[in-house]
């Protein structure tokens, strides 16, 4: 019975890290279609820190800057948090924070089965 | 919940501190809590103005992380005898302060940006505050642009000038139209003989070139130049039409809800 036990247990977490891969799969996938979709070159991966300042802010393409500019609001926030408030659909809200992710401009942190995207302001390198 | 307003302007000598001054004390009179913040760094006013020669920390401190808000704000209130509160949180006069915040670079800029944004949560969230107002620098710098992110509303106060018409107009829509910020229009220093040809003439002129509402038109006041910046107006001449007019467009931006 203990074996059992242990046995479900394990299978409940091989499980949940199949449903982590393919939700981080996903994520990748969405940002491989926005940036398809747009033929965006100016949206150059850096994987760096970029700072997230207000000229940063300006010279983003329009779509960019709502989803930063939230996010800046809101100090911390889920891609449903994001959409509540710019009123998009969270899978486009979704695809902008992990470009804006992979631009270095934010960051993201996973709790659960929550993503949490936000200004690493005080983190990065003085 | 409280709001952050931001003043700011084109071109310097537009009346931006006046019009923050007397903004906040006359919201302060009507019974609301609120804060004024000199965030022209480099050329602070509002310590001179108010006559406060020392303060212990200035919001210079407070953006470099160096202190938090509270220890900042100057309790004003003893000069507004209504039962508003009015503090201040003021900018480095000296000039180490301000060739110091002259060389600031980008990631400063950033956390800057961060440190305002905070101020909605400790201020406006935690210790209730109604307004807090921003006295801005002009022109399109950093500090400047970090107030107006920070902002619910931004008054941008203008005058005639060609010059300044037109460098308002572009920033109107290449700075405040990108932020999708709610913006509206002071004229200020406006001569007597301009209003008294057709006011109304004069407000549709106005909206058709910046394409924002118009918060008000404030005439050119002789009074006003002769305090030399040593009077507030909404607290010291009550009866004055520069007091009134102030009146007028601080219950506008009460209303504006």
């Amino acid at each position: 019975m203990a074996k059992e036990e242990v046995a479900g247990k394990k299978s409940v977490q091989v499980l949940e890290k199949i449903r982590e891969h393919l939700e981080k799969l996903n994520e990748k996938i969405e940002i491989m279609i926005e940036l398809q979709k747009h033929d965006r070159k100016d949206v150059q991966p850096t994987f760096t820190d970029a700072p997230l300042d207000v000229m940063t802010l300006l010279s983003m393409p329009d779509h960019l800057r709502k989803t930063a500019m939230t996010v800046c609001r809101l100090g911390r926030a889920t891609a449903d948090e994001v959409a509540e408030q710019t009123k998009r659909a969270r899978a486009v809200e979704s695809a902008y924070l992990n470009q804006l992710v992979i631009m270095g401009h934010l960051k993201k942190e996973r709790n659960g089965r929550k993503a949490y995207f936000f200004v690493d302001r005080e983190n990065q390198e003085r | 919940m409280g709001k952050i307003v931001a003043v700011h302007s084109y071109k310097g000598g537009t009346g931006k501190t006046l019009l923050s001054i007397n903004l906040a004390a006359t919201l302060a009179k009507h019974g609301k809590k609120v804060c004024l913040f000199d965030l022209d760094f480099r050329a602070p006013s509002l310590a001179t103005l108010l006559k406060i020669d020392k303060a212990d920390y200035w919001l210079n401190d407070y953006l470099n992380g160096v202190c938090e808000i509270n220890k900042v704000l100057i309790d004003m209130s003893n000069r507004i005898n209504d039962s508003g509160s009015l503090c201040v949180g003021l900018a480095n006069p000296s000039t180490e302060a301000i060739r110091d915040m002259s060389a600031k670079d980008r990631k400063w800029e950033m956390r800057a940006l961060g440190r305002l944004l905070a101020l909605r949560a400790s201020l406006l969230n935690e210790k209730h505050y109604d307004y807090l107002v921003f006295d801005t620098s002009p022109g399109l710098q950093y500090s400047s642009i970090n107030a107006i992110v920070s902002a619910d509303l931004v008054l941008v106060a203008t005058t005639f000038d060609r010059s300044d018409v037109d460098g308002t107009k572009r920033m109107l829509r290449e700075l405040y139209d990108l932020f999708e910020k709610k913006t509206e229009i002071v004229l200020n220093k406006v001569l007597d003989g301009s209003l008294k040809s057709d006011k109304d003439e004069a407000k549709n002129r106005l909206k058709d070139v910046y394409q924002v509402p118009l918060l008000g038109i404030v005439p050119c006041f002789c009074d006003v130049l002769k305090a030399e910046g040593g009077l507030i107006f909404a607290q010291d001449k009550p009866g004055h039409p520069f007091t009134k007019i102030i009146e007028e467009m601080t219950g506008k931006i009460e209303n504006l809800g």
